[in-house]
């Protein structure tokens, strides 16, 4: 290199490449490598999967009542609503392989709730997520449960989508990743009195 | 200038290999064709950015780098054009600062992408000295070939398994290119 070929400002070129760098691996550290609270809930292997067991207010020990107790609404998180279709048909399965199951609780008591209408879809193997969808009802112990074929990646990576939406408690729109390779996935709700 | 017969089954397995293995992936099973688009533009383009830097190194080959950067650029905007068509909802939340990280290297790499296609458009109008320049155009094209091959290989569907051997080494190659590109440029003083 000729010292007519060197660049006239070496200083401003060698400070702006390292500015560009900079912000890159700061937008990269930043992200959230699914997407915004869309934390992995997959599980493997032949143990069916467990949510959470209800544990008994403790006693005060001095004859006054247990004080209530409350648990933590679920909220929404971004992305939950995309390819939502309302009102999924009913059904227990939309094929084998895969099963979502959780507990649906209320925010107030933590008590489970029975007959809560929870809505489902993702890709599987037998469709895309506005062709797979399906709605199932809790059980008398807050429990839902419904087996899909196996899920492929949509948009890069396997997700799937539980919903609440009929009015009675707060509206809820989940969106949750999984691995390839899982059984199932966990995904409880809390929810909360609309108002 | 080397042996066509060389050339030619080198840059059909180059063109054709993430090509093949990306639409022979499950996860196109049953899938709209907007998808299958957007995973065949996608696999091109990974072929077109591993030998950019090879013809840059190439002095002979400016023209065909020229037309090809412009064929890489379409290739990734109908590769994203596509994922619109499927489900605009995903592609908006992908793009959206709660995308995951996989979009959002795909979103730099494209940016970068397209700014080292203008410097070569408006290269005899930009008020930059030639060393300026290719340092420029250089550290861009690394940037696409980071971020982009980087955006394969985190994102499942496509190129997963044996594709993941084919990206890392077809990044590596092209990372090489760029490096064996400026010692032809410093060379001839360009």
């Amino acid at each position: 290199m000729t010292r007519e070929d060197a660049p006239r400002h070496p200083w401003l070129l060698g400070l702006t490449l390292g500015l560009v760098t900079a912000v890159v691996v700061a937008l990269l550290a930043t992200s959230s490598e699914s997407g915004t609270g869309s934390e992995d809930v997959g599980e493997r292997g032949p143990v069916e999967a467990t949510a959470p067991i209800e544990t008994p207010a403790p006693a005060t020990g001095d004859g006054r009542a247990a004080p209530v107790r409350n648990c933590a609404v679920t909220q929404s998180n971004p992305g939950g609503t995309n390819n939502y279709i309302p009102d999924a048909p009913a059904l227990e399965s939309l094929g084998s392989g895969f099963v979502i199951t959780g507990l649906v609780r209320s925010a107030a008591g933590c008590r489970p709730l029975q007959g809560v209408r929870i809505q489902v879809w993702l890709a599987t193997q037998t469709g895309g997520e506005r062709d797979n969808r399906a709605s199932v009802r809790t059980g008398s112990d807050g429990r839902y449960r419904i087996e899909t074929a196996r899920t492929i990646p949509q948009f890069g990576e396997p997700n799937i989508h539980v919903a609440y939406d009929d009015g009675r408690y707060r509206e809820v729109f989940i969106r949750r990743v999984v691995d390839l390779d899982d059984d199932r996935a966990v995904v409880n709700l809390t929810l909360a009195r609309d108002g | 200038m080397a042996d066509a017969r060389v050339v030619v089954p080198a840059g059909a397995l180059v063109a054709g290999l993430p090509l093949v293995l990306a639409l022979t992936d499950v996860h196109l099973t049953g899938a709209p064709a907007a998808l299958v688009v957007s995973t065949a533009t996608g696999a091109l383009a990974v072929s077109a950015l591993t030998v950019q830097p090879l013809l840059a190194a190439r002095l002979r080959r400016l023209r065909l780098h020229r037309a090809l950067g412009a064929v890489a650029l379409a290739l990734v905007l109908v590769h994203v054009g596509a994922l619109f068509v499927v489900s605009p909802g995903d592609a908006l939340f992908a793009m959206s600062p709660d995308g995951p990280t996989r979009a959002r290297m795909a979103l730099m790499a494209t940016v970068a992408l397209v700014l080292v296609v203008a410097l070569g458009v408006l290269r005899r109008r930009l008020p930059f000295g030639p060393v300026t320049w290719r340092i420029l155009h250089a550290y861009l094209a690394t940037l696409v070939i980071l971020l982009g091959f980087g955006h394969a290989l985190i994102t499942q569907g496509a190129l997963d398994g044996a594709g993941t051997v084919v990206l890392v080494a077809f990044g590596a190659g092209a990372l090489a290119g760029v490096a064996l590109a400026e010692l032809a440029r410093h060379r001839t003083r360009a």
